[in-house]
């Protein structure tokens, strides 16, 4: 009888083996030689894993468990907190170098505090690699981070209205003034209130551009970059990110 | 409630150590009061003599007795080469071979922007005023090759070439007596990344 039950544990739990390629986020000390990490994997998003011995001097997994290089990762369990069986080394992306670091950490940081645990957003990953991958090789910074932000946010399904005013009937005009009503879109503004109103506003240019991905112009940047600080503001539910501050304290961007 | 006795708040202090938990740390308390009760006194004086004599050197952050320690203060080291490292630890590996014959500032931790520690948790200030001593000329990174010792290592690159210094970062690449068919992708993928010339 304990046999029987102590083999069909055995087989549900084998059955639990999952792989996948992953990204570690970042990663805890726990216990004495262990570490968690929470891990943002191609099939199953963002997951939690206990990585036992990890942390012993000459574990096969020390120094492999970084962040910015995509693992190829195995693991069992069945409650929320896994446990970590295989990690090895894919390639593919450059490690990430001086401020691009910061920019990593930037978007691990909005990822650990916007991604619902075991929620899969295959798409979200692949966009994900490319921004990492684009850091790596030296491409402007800002772009990548700004695209990235109108990615995640759509891909979470709070996608920006950026075509059309928050009625969705009228089309941006690239002139005119407009602020974002948080959750509904842009609102055009009459020409007194663009000048006397203290709210983020931007021209229409800016949306369009940021609906076809294109930031090489200044002041697109720059509005871009106040409209979703906003933004994010309200997902993040007002809490300010440690990477923002910390890149903003050191003479880096 | 009541308070709580001696007996738990002693359990309870000792569970501050790493790797003890509940158990361990009642095992040590009725270890000591049992059967080690001068091994307790002497532990005790041992700890507050050690919290009120140990603080951090003036001149490299580690812990010493003295306002300088004895590694900064001795004249045999080269006060031209200033090596950073993250911890004690690190410092104690770094004497150990017997390479380097320079000064060393300890960070006591490292930039981890997920964890809130940004330059000024780590009192970067601190060692642009040591290495802005006028004799440094050279600063020798060696903080760990993980991204939070990277990026600690590109913020005080940042801070310290402004100002004149020239800042170097220990190499990387296979270990010593590596052979490539045994060594991790990882490492010889950035060992090729990082190949220089052959006439060096």
């Amino acid at each position: 009888m304990m046999n029987a039950l102590l083999n069909s544990w055995v087989m549900v739990s084998e059955r639990r083996h999952s792989a996948s390629t992953a990204f570690v986020l970042h990663s805890i000390p726990w216990r004495e030689t262990s570490q968690i990490v929470e891990l943002f994997s191609a099939e199953h998003g963002r997951i939690p894993l206990v990585a036992k011995g990890a942390r012993r001097p000459r574990s096969a997994l020390r120094g492999l468990l970084q962040p910015f290089q995509p693992l190829r990762v195995t693991w069992f369990g069945a409650g929320e907190l896994r446990t970590l069986k295989q990690a090895e080394w894919q390639g593919g992306v450059p490690l990430l170098k001086g401020s691009a670091l910061f920019c990593g950490f930037y978007l691990n940081e909005l990822l650990l505090r916007l991604l619902v645990r075991d929620d899969p957003h295959q798409n979200l990953f692949e966009l994900y690699q490319q921004a990492l991958v684009q850091l790596a090789t030296h491409a402007p910074f800002e772009p990548v981070l700004r695209a990235f932000e109108v990615n995640l946010l759509r891909e979470l399904g709070y996608a920006l209205q950026l075509t059309h005013e928050a009625d969705g009937r009228c089309p941006i005009d690239p002139e005119a003034h407009y602020t974002y009503a948080v959750e509904l879109g842009p609102v055009r503004l009459t020409q007194q209130v663009a000048q006397s109103s203290n709210t983020v506003q931007f021209i229409g240019k800016t949306l369009l551009d940021m609906a076809r991905g294109h930031y090489e112009n200044i002041s697109t940047l720059n509005q871009s970059k106040q409209l979703m600080r906003v933004l994010l503001g309200h997902y993040l539910g007002g809490q300010d990110l440690h990477s923002r501050r910390i890149i903003q304290e050191l003479p880096l961007l | 409630m009541n308070a709580p006795t001696a007996l738990e708040t002693l359990v309870e202090s000792l569970r501050c150590l790493p790797g003890v938990g509940p158990r361990s740390a009642q095992r040590m308390a009725f270890y000591l009061l049992q059967h080690d009760r001068d091994g307790a006194e002497r532990l005790a004086q041992a700890l507050s003599g050690a919290l009120i004599t140990i603080h951090h050197c003036s001149q490299c952050n580690n812990f010493t007795e003295a306002e300088v320690c004895e590694l900064c203060a001795s004249e045999r080291r080269d006060g031209r080469l200033l090596c950073v490292i993250e911890s004690p630890a690190d410092l104690l590996m770094m004497e150990q071979t017997h390479a380097y014959k320079g000064q060393y500032f300890v960070l006591m931790g490292r930039i981890s922007p997920l964890d809130g520690i940004g330059p000024q948790e780590i009192r970067l200030d601190r060692l642009v005023k040591r290495a802005c001593n006028g004799v440094t000329e050279e600063i020798i990174l060696a903080t760990n090759f993980t991204a939070e010792g990277e990026a600690t290592a590109h913020a005080i690159s940042e801070l310290l070439r402004p100002k004149g210094l020239r800042v170097s970062r220990i190499a990387r690449g296979l270990p010593v007596g590596g052979e490539l068919e045994y060594v991790d992708s990882g490492t010889l993928a950035q060992a090729l990344l990082e190949r220089r010339s052959a006439t060096d």
